[in-house]
């Protein structure tokens, strides 16, 4: 049983037709990267497991449950599922504390002492301890992601999401926010990564899915994908960007 | 936030003392009797007949003779100053029971109007500048401009030849006004009811009655009743008309204003104009400040509520707070003033109390800006924010409040004050429908002084320091965000 399914998912803006139909399964402690050129709708699909985009045709299953369905609280589903973004999104109002603690304070998740445990716990974790009073203007791209990524952990999410979660980033900051996701994916979490780092997802996926033109035009294991990749478009996409 | 918390405290903090230190209107109140008080309307400045003494009390022929009747008839009644055209206006609609505001009787506003008897027989003169020896006939008009108050009698005479005589007529809505013109050279002549003329000639106002031209016979003063309604005043106001003149109360009246005895002012210098016109200007610049703020907390209620429905995902929600930001901002002030207090209550057939005219349209006003401010504010807000927001599971409503308005309102305080800036000067607009604030209040002084320089002078500056003030709070609260 998948711990994400994906069902004939498609999603248009008007006319546009952006994800074209979309079915794949996501198990358990599985690490998923997405790939792909730009405008390929790999991040609208992946906006799309959380609804941040809302879908126009298919079915998004999450835990046996079909987020896509009208009944189901939204916001009871996202509580599980933590989202990186490619531009961080922290709260600039905010200091680095705060931000990791609001959520779960705010939704009665946890008492404002433990939560700051909880965010102090996750500081360590990401190597930010002594950030904790800094605000995110303070910050570097770096730092900021890693806040980032302890904000979205601290709501103890089954599912990771991460949106180009390094694009941002000057290069020299690329390894910090990738080693925090190597911690993590051998931890366990299961996770779905929109990606331009072909050497993470090489190393760190279980599975690695190739989008062109709103559809998925290849996956497997990473030492397929990128070894033996079979089909033409996969080919061009790779020889531009290795 | 430190920072937000200070200005909604200094605001409330000067809400406080000026709701203390200001009354909602400037009337006056004749001594108790049983009954009804009887709102009665009148112009601000149509010296002797009624204008402002230096204790800011209503006085003149008009008002003393009301007094007389009242006391005699022991009825109640409340002065509302409004000006001319707003007292007969609010006359038509029902907002005051009767006027007396010189006004003449005439068929045309019979058909509107029951008058009493008439008490004062006038007609119309000719004005001009102190020392203009050149105008000693219609005829030398030609070509030139003649100021005249609209809805006066001296209107329909000058309007009757203008085209005779080929002059321009320049239409003001009060007499200062229209004398200003006049000793400003703007016009040559004025066109006003003889007393009038006569009385302001004997203040020094600048101007000198024509004597060679006739008094054109016309107005017989009366006071006036919607017609078919409160006809107990009526009775009660001929009736007591009567009895003072045969008490020879009213001659006295009379011959105070414009016997030989009449008073006529002491010069007085500058300084003891400026130092005597403080306390009423100061309490206009409370009214000013009371109605900008109160207006302003509507307008911002106002705001939120359709801001919120601008930024909102329905599209009926969207359009409705469109249409209300189409009609406010598209509509001058001063129209939206008129419509509210005079055209609402004649159309619905009740009685609109000034202040609560004054605010709404302030409030609808600002309200529409205020809309925009904060859909800008909102929309100013990166979309990664609410996304954040909602990915960890917040719902849309506390994702607002928590994390996008917070981040807003601090865009949003600097439109706010400048919001703020228009409002203020925005109320000076109302002057039109009688509110006594800080324009009105420079208005009636120069009614009784005729010191338009002065006067002016000091309103100007005391808009400008409160003005000023609030610019430079905004400026700070700017950079002192801008910096965390």
């Amino acid at each position: 049983m998948g711990k994400i399914r994906v069902e004939g998912l498609k999603k248009s803006y008007g006319t546009n037709q952006v994800l074209k139909g979309i079915d794949i399964e996501v198990k358990q402690g599985e690490v998923l990267c997405v790939i792909g050129p730009s405008g390929s709708g790999k991040s609208t699909f992946l906006r799309c497991i959380n609804l941040l985009e809302d879908i126009t045709d298919g079915r998004v299953v999450v835990d046996d449950k079909d987020i896509s369905d009208k009944g189901v609280d939204i916001n009871k589903v996202r509580e599980n599922i933590g989202m990186v973004f490619q531009h961080f999104n922290l709260f600039p109002h905010f200091n680095v504390l705060k931000n990791i603690m609001f959520a779960p304070v705010e939704l009665g998740k946890q008492s404002a002492e433990q939560a700051r445990t909880t965010a102090l716990r996750l500081l360590e974790r990401v190597g930010l301890s002594d950030k904790a009073d800094a605000y995110p203007h303070q910050l570097s791209g770096g730092q900021k992601q890693r806040v980032a990524i302890a904000r979205a952990l601290a709501m103890n999410p089954d599912i990771m999401l991460f949106d180009e979660p390094t694009s941002a980033l000057d290069p020299e900051m690329v390894g910090e926010v990738l080693g925090v996701m190597k911690d993590l994916a051998r931890e366990g979490m299961t996770m779905m990564v929109v990606t331009h780092e072909m050497g993470f997802a090489r190393e760190v996926a279980d599975r690695v899915v190739f989008m062109d033109g709103g559809y998925i035009v290849e996956e497997g294991p990473p030492e397929e994908v990128f070894g033996r990749p079979k089909h033409e478009r996969t080919i061009s996409f790779l020889e531009k960007v290795l | 936030m430190k920072a937000l918390r200070t200005i909604w405290l200094t605001m409330a903090l000067l809400l406080l003392t000026i709701t203390g230190a200001a009354g909602w209107t400037g009337a006056a109140t004749a001594a108790p009797a049983s009954g009804k008080t009887y709102q009665i309307g009148t112009d601000i400045t149509f010296a002797p007949f009624e204008y402002q003494d230096a204790s800011g009390k209503y006085v003149g022929i008009d008002m003393d003779l009301m007094e007389a009747i009242a006391k005699d008839q022991n009825f109640k009644y409340e002065i509302k100053p409004l000006g001319f055209n707003a007292a007969v206006q609010a006359l038509e609609s029902n907002q005051v029971d009767g006027v007396i505001a010189g006004m003449s009787i005439t068929d045309e506003r019979k058909l509107k109007f029951d008058f009493s008897e008439s008490y004062y027989d006038s007609g119309v003169s000719m004005a001009v500048r102190s020392g203009n020896e050149d105008i000693k006939s219609y005829g030398d008009l030609r070509g030139k401009k003649v100021a005249v108050k609209t809805g006066t009698q001296g209107y329909t005479v000058a309007e009757s030849l203008a085209g005779e005589y080929g002059f321009t007529i320049v239409p003001f809505d009060d007499s200062a006004q229209m004398y200003d013109d006049v000793k400003g050279g703007n016009s040559v002549a004025t066109f006003d009811d003889k007393p009038v003329l006569a009385y302001g000639q004997n203040q020094g106002n600048g101007l000198q009655v024509v004597e060679e031209i006739e008094m054109v016979k016309g107005g017989s003063y009366g006071f006036a009743v919607s017609k078919g309604q409160n006809a107990e005043l009526l009775k009660m106001f001929n009736d007591g008309l009567t009895n003072v003149r045969n008490s020879g109360e009213f001659d006295r009246i009379l011959a105070n204003y414009l016997g030989e005895n009449a008073k006529t002012p002491a010069t007085q210098s500058t300084w003891g104009l400026i130092q005597e016109s403080m306390p009423p200007l100061l309490k206009g610049l409370g009214n000013t400040l009371l109605y900008t703020i109160v207006s302003l907390l509507f307008a911002s209620i106002l705001g939120l509520v359709f801001g919120f429905m601008k930024v909102s995902h329905n599209r009926v929600l969207r359009g409705i707070a469109t249409v209300y930001v189409d009609i406010f901002r598209g509509i001058p002030l001063i129209v939206l003033a008129f419509f509210i207090y005079f055209g609402i209550p004649q159309a619905l057939g009740f009685t609109m109390p000034l202040f609560i005219a004054a605010i709404l349209t302030l409030s609808l006003n600002a309200g529409a800006y205020v809309t925009e401010i904060i859909r800008g504010g909102i929309q100013s807000i990166d979309r990664g924010q609410m996304e954040a927001a909602r990915s960890l599971g917040l719902p849309y409503r506390r994702a607002m409040i928590k994390i996008i308005l917070p981040q807003a309102v601090r865009i949003m305080i600097p439109s706010f004050i400048n919001q703020m800036v228009i409002t203020l000067k925005d109320t000076s607009i109302l002057s039109v429908i009688g509110l006594v604030e800080l324009t009105q209040s420079g208005k009636i002084i120069i009614a009784r002084t005729f010191e338009s320089f002065t006067i002016w002078s000091v309103v100007m500056v005391m808009y400008l320091i409160v003005i000023i003030a609030l610019t430079k709070l905004a400026e700070r609260m700017e950079r002192k965000l801008r910096h965390g």
